[in-house]
């Protein structure tokens, strides 16, 4: 027997604005922590909106749907999932209210009537977001911003002039705003720009760089707790988190010669499973003694360090655990060996080395062998780890390798950062991603567009914003100030939009879309300046009069050769706007948007709940697709 | 499946600081500590509720791990201190005080927690620079030429464990102790970059404690009846194996081996092994050490060979010993052993130690390896004081580093005080004056509460104008037992005989005589890093707004 729940308007209202609750108490500046352990007991610390909707396991199919679409769009752009759920209340506000508002058809009840406009509404938004929503932002809100190219990724230290030398900083440090601790984002994203610094390759884009930084975080930083955050710091090399097995520690600044081993030096005479039979009368080998096998492996094991000290190898990183006589002749033939070392790590260090593992360990060529700067001992908080840097690594990859030491003062502290980190780093590939052209972007009319958008401003477009055969694409690395900027912008960009298409003899439901849009967005700004709501007129008010009287004045700058060549074009900015404010990216508030729309339709698609009776409860997450599928088909009873 | 069940939502509670019950938790806790605090602290019993062993300590190293709370906001101020106490040894009690008092104080003057934490953090800032700067009127010197200064800090981390239960002279004597075995790990001659060598901890239960010593050397644990070779002039060859010499051969591998009947495996093995030790003899080695079991008929094979057998050893004892005698592990059963891998021992002899009979192992020349045997009267001190002994020698070694010591006693807590007051309020991003003036008085009232944990026999803590230094006026009951009369303050550098005058800041500086030094000092690095450590860990209590424990 199954029990069918229907599901109203007002109970998807009730479920966001509850997860909304949950996560303004750790928004926008005045925004805390949120503390919380695992069911392993583990504690957690997070201002992550992901992070903290996902520890609530939530039981409500509704709710459990929202997270879901959550964690999917921070997991690609690492950024917004506050803004997420914050954008779905409100947007869903504004479509309760307007359904409610709606002309009720007698024969239906009120309710049904209301699900039906709240969907098609939805629905509309959605249409509107994918075909219009990338002109718009585009035509009215990049052209405010500017595009920081990816030569700017030098510290501040270099350039203290240009403003755009400290953009990367910037940006990263409002983001570290959302997600940290207020007072230590300076520092860290100083930390972080260094870091993204080493990191640049020499022949490859930065998008190239920013994705092996995400793809090699764990290896590529080591949490140390006990410190104050301030003792963070980046150090050349890489760090291998395991120690030497072998207590002989030379330490020499030679060049070092290293061999990365995946398998047993010492070989095992016997696999699982393999038998050996002792002692039968002489039949195959008439071996009557273990002894000659036993004094064979050890033979062989020295054969291959003999190689290997032949070869002038000094170190031996290996993947699994050695014997006890490996250990030993590794230590009398005076080389240094690392056990158990992960396969992120060896790979990483393969990686930067250049050079192949060994597998099988009589097959050692001289191109095994990989020359390290040097390979010393390393004491971070209470470890002792192996600390490797790689000669030549400029020529041969283009990059100078360095890792990240994040102090904090207890694990929980350190992990924090650690994540944070790594979002930060998803967030400028999102920022930088190389534009595609997306199949919506190049479907649609370019006609629609130049209709609808009726603005003063097509002449700004071309800098920050190319124009590939009648379509606007954002260009990478486009950031716009932070507080809202984006928000009023696009606030204002919709109401003109609407306004324009119903002067046009535009059908009449499009000015509904675009301001439903346009009014949700303004509780972003207004949840920022929640505490003082002077300063939120404010800031609209210098926002909205630029767009209005001078729209011209705005930086405009056609790519990072542009900004070094004119550096009092580049102060403009910092003029206009205040740029202590921060700087946000523009692409991914973009996604954002899109994604709060895909959200919203397919919760407004479900007009059921059916929850099953299986022996196992734990699959009630499967209830929600199933409803939505079968959504569609179903009547109204 | 059935033992499967559905996941159950998390428990949520909405600004932990609001809540009554962890606050009284965090209350308790600060009394609890506070309690500890200092020369004077009081001791606490820890037994657990299955009828564990007790242990009566005042160490924050070992009470902080012992107080767990089922409240993970709690836990998590705990940690950070522990952190803070692992990674240097010193100053846990201070850490721990001082954050929990930050953060009682902070929401006693019911302010924003944003503006809390941005003020807390100029202040810490501002005292971490003070501290740093070479004319800080709290920072001493260190002379690390002489021993009287490693004394002294040393004592000052030894007296204010009160649960080692030490009298003045037993106290003196474990200081001294500490500063020379941390004056033996220090290399004479070796250029370049210097590591420093290791002690070992041997813990005698018993003795007194003046029967306490520091060898050079190791002290290896040994059979009762252990045969000494005959003492010659020469250094001992030695040989260290790290395999197992049982006769078991592990390293074959996962798959089996079928024995005949007419095979005897062991007798092989064992002749492989007699082989090994007759090489050995014949190489006239006369100490033969291992890290794990020797076969008995080996064992007995090298006695009567005249050679000094130690099985068993440890894998702690291993890096210290092979550092000691330059000896390589050896592991191959099947091949002659190297004569690179051969050892020196300098010196062999017997000794005893209460009911301990153990192998002192002397270097040849010259090793940072020394042995420190700690004696006690029972099990509860004695863990005590290697847990003193050991945070000593941390203490040691990061004056090392950064030679100079703060003035113990209180004084530099009131001093930081008195020195933040004085400071010009630099206003911050979203800090209005009026809340950085009433952010700044909470965090000086902490900085004094911290040093006036120091008082427990119900005295009355003062702080003089002049030098902003911690005195203490004893009550009578309290008078009657020291025997010392108000007459000095905190850090000893100060007696009654000066007259407070100003009140300004800084604060007049008498001591510019070095004869006067301070009789209490604590260590500098230590401190520093226990001051930012606790103010880093209450702003991010203050800042934390929900707790969610997943109750799966």
């Amino acid at each position: 027997m199954l029990s069918v729940k229907h599901l109203h308007l007002k109970h998807a209202l009730q479920t966001v604005c509850t997860l909304e609750a949950v996560i303004l108490r750790s928004f926008g500046p005045e925004g805390g922590q949120v503390l919380f352990t695992r069911d392993t007991g583990q504690a957690m610390l997070s201002c992550s909106g992901t992070q903290i909707l996902k520890a609530l396991r939530l039981e409500h199919p509704l709710a459990r749907m929202v997270v879901e679409c959550v964690w999917k769009h921070s997991a690609v752009t690492g950024d917004g999932s506050k803004t997420f759920v914050l954008l779905l209340a409100s947007i869903l506000r504004l479509i309760h209210a307007a359904a409610s508002k709606a002309p009720g058809v007698s024969q239906w009840s009120t309710e049904a009537a209301e699900a039906a406009t709240a969907r098609h509404l939805a629905d509309k938004l959605l249409a509107f977001a994918m075909t219009e929503l990338d002109d718009l932002i585009c035509v009215s809100v990049a052209p405010h911003g500017f595009c920081v190219s990816s030569e700017d990724f030098t510290t501040k230290t270099q350039l203290p002039s240009c403003p755009n030398g400290f953009c990367v900083q910037a940006l990263l440090s409002s983001f570290f705003h959302t997600r940290l601790d207020y007072v230590h984002c300076d520092f860290l994203s100083g930390l972080a720009c260094e870091l993204l610094g080493h990191w640049k390759f020499q022949n490859d884009t930065l998008s190239f760089a920013l994705q092996f930084l995400n793809d090699n975080f764990p290896a590529l930083h080591t949490q140390v707790s006990g410190f104050p955050v301030s003792s963070s710091h980046v150090i050349e090399g890489q760090v291998i988190h395991r120690d030497f097995a072998t207590p002989c520690l030379q330490v020499n600044n030679q060049p070092v010669k290293a061999v990365v081993v995946t398998e047993y030096l010492q070989p095992k005479l016997l696999r699982r499973g393999d038998m050996l039979d002792l002692g039968c009368g002489g039949r195959v080998t008439g071996e009557k003694s273990i002894i000659p096998f036993s004094a064979w492996t050890e033979r062989s094991l020295e054969s291959v360090i003999a190689t290997l000290q032949s070869l002038g190898v000094s170190v031996l990183l290996c993947a699994v655990k050695q014997s006890a006589a490996a250990l030993a002749l590794a230590a009398q033939a005076e080389m240094c060996l690392v056990e158990c070392v992960s396969e992120e790590e060896l790979s990483l260090f393969v990686r930067l080395s250049g050079v192949a593992p060994i597998s099988d360990c009589w097959m050692i060529q001289p191109e095994n062998v990989a020359t390290l700067t040097f390979c010393k001992p390393i004491q971070l908080g209470a470890h002792r780890y192996v600390h490797v840097a790689f000669c030549d690594s400029e020529e041969r990859v283009g990059v100078k390798p360095c890792s990240l030491v994040i102090c904090g003062s207890g694990e929980v502290q350190t992990e924090q950062y650690a994540s944070a980190f790594q979002d930060a780093i998803r967030m400028l590939f999102t920022t930088w991603e190389p534009t595609r052209m997306t199949e919506t972007t190049a479907l649609k009319k370019p006609v629609q567009s130049h209709q609808c958008t009726s603005l003063n401003a097509h002449n700004l477009t071309e800098d920050t914003v190319c124009r590939s055969s009648d379509v606007y694409v954002l260009k990478p690395g486009c950031v716009i100030p932070a507080g809202g900027t984006f928000e009023f912008l696009l606030h204002h960009a919709l109401l003109q939009h609407g306004r324009s298409c119903s002067a046009s003899n535009y059908t009449n439901t499009g000015v509904g879309v675009s301001q439903i849009l346009a009014d949700a967005l303004l509780t972003v700004p207004r949840q920022i300046y929640s505490h003082n709501l002077k300063s939120f007129l404010q800031t609209q008010t210098r926002v909205t009069s630029f767009t209005s009287n001078q729209p011209h004045h705005f930086m405009l700058l056609k790519n990072a050769r542009g900004t070094t060549e004119d550096p009092e074009k580049g102060d403009e900015p910092s003029k206009l706007f205040t740029l202590d404010s921060g700087l946000e990216s523009v692409s991914c508030k973009h996604q954002l948007l899109l994604a709060v729309l895909q959200c919203l339709t397919s919760l407004l698609r479900v007009n059921a709940v059916v929850r099953t009776h299986t022996a196992l409860h734990s699959a009630s997450h499967t209830h929600a697709k199933m409803s939505e599928e079968s959504a569609d088909d179903e009547t109204e009873d | 499946m059935s033992r499967l069940v559905k996941k159950s939502p998390s428990v949520c509670t909405d600004l932990p600081l609001d809540n009554a019950d962890i606050c009284n938790k965090l209350r308790l806790m600060r009394e609890l500590l506070g309690s500890c605090y200092g020369p004077t602290g009081r001791l606490k019993q820890i037994h657990n509720n299955i009828g564990g062993r007790v242990v009566t300590t005042s160490s924050s190293s070992v009470l902080l791990p012992a107080i767990a709370s089922s409240e993970p906001f709690v836990n998590l101020i705990r940690t950070s201190i522990l952190h803070h106490v692992r990674r240097f040894g010193d100053c846990g009690l201070f850490a721990a005080i001082f954050c929990l008092s930050l953060v009682e104080q902070a929401k006693q003057s019911g302010l924003r927690a944003k503006a809390v934490i941005r003020s807390n953090e100029h202040l810490a800032s501002l005292c971490t620079d003070y501290l740093k700067q070479g004319g800080c009127g709290c920072k001493v010197k260190l002379d690390l030429c002489s021993g009287r200064d490693l004394v002294a800090l040393a004592r000052s981390v030894v007296s204010s464990k009160p649960a080692c239960v030490l009298t003045e002279p037993e106290c003196v004597h474990i200081s001294r102790l500490a500063v020379r075995a941390f004056l033996l790990t220090v290399p004479c001659d070796t250029p370049g970059s210097v590591s420093l060598g290791q002690t070992v901890r041997v813990s005698v239960e018993g003795l007194p404690v003046t029967h306490s010593a520091v060898v050079p050397g190791l002290l290896v644990d040994t059979a009762e009846d252990v045969y000494l070779s005959q003492p010659c002039s020469l250094p001992h060859p030695l040989v260290l194996f790290s395999a197992s010499l049982a006769g078991d051969l592990s390293e074959l591998g996962d798959g089996l081996i079928e024995v005949h009947p007419r095979v005897d495996s062991d007798s092989q093995v064992l002749s492989q092994l007699l082989e090994l030790g007759n090489q050995v003899v014949r190489d006239g080695v006369k100490v033969f050490v291992c890290q794990k079991v020797i076969h008995p008929v080996l064992q007995l094979y090298l006695t009567s060979h005249g050679v000094t057998v130690v099985e068993r050893l440890g894998v702690t004892l291993m890096e210290p010993l092979i550092q000691l005698t330059g000896a390589q592990p050896v592991a191959t059963l099947h091949s002659a052993v190297q004569p690179t891998a051969y050892g020196q021992v300098g010196g062999l002899s017997v000794r005893r130690f209460g009911s301990k009979t153990m192998l002192h192992l002397q270097a040849c020349g010259e090793s940072a390896i020394c042995t420190i045997i700690l004696c006690h009267r029972n099990e509860t001190m004695l863990n005590e004081l290697k847990v003193t002994c050991q945070k000593a020698e941390h203490v040691l070694r990061l004056a090392l580093r950064e030679p100079s010591a703060l003035r113990g006693g209180g004084c530099t807590e009131t001093h930081l005080a008195a020195y933040s007051k004085s400071e010009v309020p630099a206003l911050g991003r979203g800090c209005s004056q009026t809340e950085y003036l009433r952010a700044a008085e909470a965090f000086c009232r902490s900085l004094e509460s911290v040093a006036r944990s120091l008082e427990h026999d119900g005295g009355t803590s003062t702080i003089d104008p002049t030098h902003a230094h911690r005195w203490t006026r004893p009550s009578d009951v309290a008078t009657e037992r020291r025997g010392v009369g108000a007459g000095c303050c905190g850090c000893g550098s100060l007696d009654g005989r000066e007259t407070w005058t100003s009140a300004e800041f800084p604060p007049a500086d008498l001591l510019r005589d070095a004869s006067v030094q301070p009789g209490v000092l604590d260590s500098f690095t230590a401190k520093l890093n226990a001051l930012q450590v606790a103010v880093e860990t209450a702003n991010l209590a203050l800042d934390v707004r929900y707790v969610i424990r997943d109750v799966n």
